[in-house]
């Protein structure tokens, strides 16, 4: 009986294609130099760039190498840094490595065209009265990312990573480096541990969270990934929170990281200690004139890039189900370890969880009335739970939640009473607890591999942030908002969206944001008396992208 | 008396049926090509009994270009520590005769017996850049030309055929050839 090669279905689509070869990702890092170095396709490691397969994910864990026999797969001998038979030597030799044969270099370019609802206009209304709006046009050609990103590894499971912007928007400007890191593969086998159960990761790395946004194939970041916790701040309410953290899992984080396990099946886990970095601007650079730095000069340095001492904590813990129901099936993937096959049905549960002290400084003065600093380190956690079901090779069910829990130490002055916010003036001479600034939200999305190069998806981001409600809530302003006048508590977007591989390295995005409601007229609750937004709308968004990647 | 006389039998037909078989040579263009005679009417062939292994080993098919005879079984082995897959979307545009044999790890064989004359593309959908052709002669008389194109088909009986001449990525041709002893056949595979 004829088999089937591939998943196949309806072939009416082609003139989707050819509407939508205009698109792209924002943020995907597939390496090209791989396929080089391997002479072999994308798709060996991956499902819709960059999104990896479990193969792909195997290769990763290995240090970016193939689980087994990566030699015989190589088909561009690496330059060796010494003879093997150096090792025998050591330590009077130079412990012996290699390099890759080619650079393992690749490049990544994409663009984008928007169209933004008639809603954009709205928001004028907010600037004073004579002022010349900025004008948002319709429809736009936007410049994306040109990226550059290296991926390898030294031999003797080192392994490595960097990828940096190089260009954002056709500015000249600098994206920033993305990751850049070493990892030490199976470092648990110098303690006689099992192989991967633990390895090493230093640098500057995204923290090992569920669902990567960096590497996400979606165009539009993940909601809850990018909220920070601002506390209330709105004279118009009586909830007032002294609470300024803008840790976001959405950006990186400079330490080390110990994992182990696969990401293949069975358990996975990692331990992270990164930079305190909750400061809003913090990003990177903290200068000082007096202080010698890593990588500063002798008259201080710019590479601090803590705001305090104490390390934040991450913590992720995962386990995979095989949920083959076949049991010859179903022990064959176990046996086939990493390199099982990668189109079977499973069941991924995690949790995680990020313990920190975000820290204010305030300028303020002792009970005598004397100048001082006043320091509120308020300790903050981030807990949540995901889920993935992958039902055979196509179908992929993805959910994740999370609640953002920030204590809140309101300033107080000699009297005992509480310093308005924002705070000025150096009255505060001490700290007493508050309300804690919480959120909660997540996403769920589905992912469908129509056909080995298209993917048809679809999500649902929710955040709910009472903070961002109240701040959002402010007459001609809503800066204290990252959403601009919430008209509720809980922020939703529902975003479909398709993508289609033109090749194994070109891909054509195209997403469509419902974006969630939003208000720049506010009015009074007749019965609370509160603020209330009127008349929301909604900003909709429909944005498609073209990328490629060598 | 009776075993002398079916030794001297036997040896006058070896002699008469080396006397008809004859070969057919010639030069293709370009040089690894496949040339193999058509079907020939009224003629079937016993299946061979040998099965000839397609290997998968460093992401590559091995060895990238087969022939066999029509009813051959061929066992396919995967030599790496990847998985694998076969299959091939059809034998010779004919979508019907696409099969996948579909994915397995590394020192496990899957035969498959190609009833079926034609070319057959192998593919891996796990690895797409892998590719592999099975031409699959509906007779025995079948070689593979060397490195500059020389060719030899042997043991084929005198009669009129048609040869086919085969190279991946060329359009393949057929000429008409008379062997008597010998045949001669030249081909010229332009794309």
């Amino acid at each position: 009986m004829p088999g089937q090669p591939f998943r196949t279905g309806n072939r009416v689509l082609p003139f989707l294609v050819l509407v939508l070869v205009l698109f792209a990702t924002r943020e995907s890092r597939a390496i090209p130099a791989f396929s080089r170095m391997y002479g072999t396709s994308c798709s060996t490691c991956h499902i819709d760039f960059p999104k990896l397969n479990d193969f792909g994910k195997a290769f990763k864990d290995a240090g970016f190498k193939f689980p087994k026999d990566d030699e015989s797969m190589i088909k561009i001998p690496p330059v060796m840094l010494g003879a093997p038979a150096n090792a025998e030597l050591w330590p009077h030799a130079i412990w012996p490595g290699v390099i890759p044969g080619l650079p393992p270099i690749g490049l990544r370019y994409n663009t984008y065209f928007q169209y933004t609802s008639t809603n954009r206009t709205n928001f004028n209304q907010l600037l004073p009265p004579g002022t010349v709006a900025p004008f948002i046009p319709t429809t736009d050609f936007q410049t994306g990312f040109f990226s550059i990103f290296t991926a390898g590894n030294f031999g003797s499971d080192i392994a490595f990573w960097v990828d940096d912007d190089i260009s954002v928007s056709g500015a000249n400007a600098n994206g920033g480096l993305g990751e850049a890191y070493l990892k030490f593969v199976n470092v648990g086998r110098l303690m006689k541990l099992p192989p991967y159960l633990l390895s090493l990761r230093v640098g500057q790395v995204e923290l090992d969270i569920p669902f990567t946004q960096s590497k996400s194939i979606w165009i539009s970041p993940y909601d809850i990934y990018s909220q920070a916790n601002i506390g209330a701040v709105n004279g118009a309410f009586p909830l007032q929170q002294f609470v300024n953290n803008a840790f976001t899992f959405a950006g990186s984080g400079k330490g080390i990281e110990l994992s182990g396990g696969h990401s293949t099946g069975g358990y996975h886990y990692s331990v992270a200690f990164i930079d305190q970095v909750t400061t809003p601007g913090l990003s990177q650079a903290n200068n000082n004139n007096y202080v010698p730095t890593a990588t500063g000069s002798n008259q201080g340095g710019v590479g601090v890039a803590s705001d305090a001492n104490f390390k934040d904590i991450y913590t992720n813990f995962q386990y995979r189900f095989n949920l083959e129901r076949d049991k010859a099936s179903r022990n064959a993937i176990q046996a086939a370890g990493p390199t099982g096959p990668r189109d079977h049905t499973y069941l991924n549960v995690g949790s995680f969880y990020l313990y920190g002290r975000s820290v204010q400084r305030l300028s303020g003065s002792t009970l005598d009335g004397l100048p001082a600093v006043v320091t509120a380190r308020e300790p903050f956690y981030r807990v949540g739970g995901n889920f993935t079901f992958n039902y055979h090779c196509c179908l992929q069910f993805n959910g994740l939640w999370m609640y953002g829990h920030d204590n809140n130490l309101l300033p107080v002055d000699a009297s005992g009473m509480p310093v308005p916010l924002p705070v000025s003036g150096t009255t505060t001479v001490g700290l007493v607890s508050g309300r804690p600034a919480t959120f909660s939200g997540g996403f769920a999305d589905v992912e469908w591999l129509a056909y080995p190069w298209m993917m048809v998806l679809m999500r649902y981001d929710g955040v709910n942030s009472t903070s961002d409600y109240i701040n959002g809530l402010t007459s001609g302003g809503f800066t204290n908002s990252p959403f601009n006048g919430a008209a509720y508590a809980t922020r939703n977007r529902v975003t479909p969206g398709v993508q289609f591989l033109i090749h194994a390295n070109i891909k054509a995005s195209f997403e469509y944001q419902f974006r969630p409601s939003q208000s720049v007229v506010i009015g009074s609750n007749p019965r609370t008396g509160y603020p209330v937004a009127i008349s929301p709308f909604h900003t909709n968004t429909a944005v498609a992208g073209l990328e490629f990647v060598y | 008396m009776k075993r002398s006389f079916l030794l001297t039998l036997l040896l006058v037909i070896a002699v008469a049926a080396t006397a008809v078989a004859g070969t057919i040579e010639g030069k293709v263009s370009p040089g690894k090509s496949v040339v193999y005679v058509d079907t020939i009417q009224g003629k079937t062939f016993p299946a061979p009994s040998q099965q000839p292994v397609m290997d998968q080993k460093g992401l590559v098919f091995g060895p990238h270009v087969m022939v066999i005879q029509q009813g051959t079984t061929v066992e396919f082995l995967n030599s790496d520590n990847v998985q694998h897959n076969v299959f091939w979307p059809s034998i010779s545009g004919n979508k019907k005769l696409g099969h996948n044999l579909g994915t397995w790890p590394k020192g496990e064989k899957r035969p498959f017996k190609f009833d079926n004359p034609g070319v057959v593309s192998l593919l891996c959908n796990v690895h797409p850049e892998m590719a592999g052709y099975i031409i699959v002669s509906p007779t025995p008389y079948f070689a593979e030309a060397d490195a500059i194109g020389n060719f030899k088909i042997e043991n084929v009986p005198d009669g009129k055929y048609n040869v086919v001449a085969w190279h991946e990525g060329m359009k393949q041709q057929t000429k008409s050839v008379d062997v008597a002893g010998t045949g001669k056949a030249d081909f010229t595979l332009s794309k």
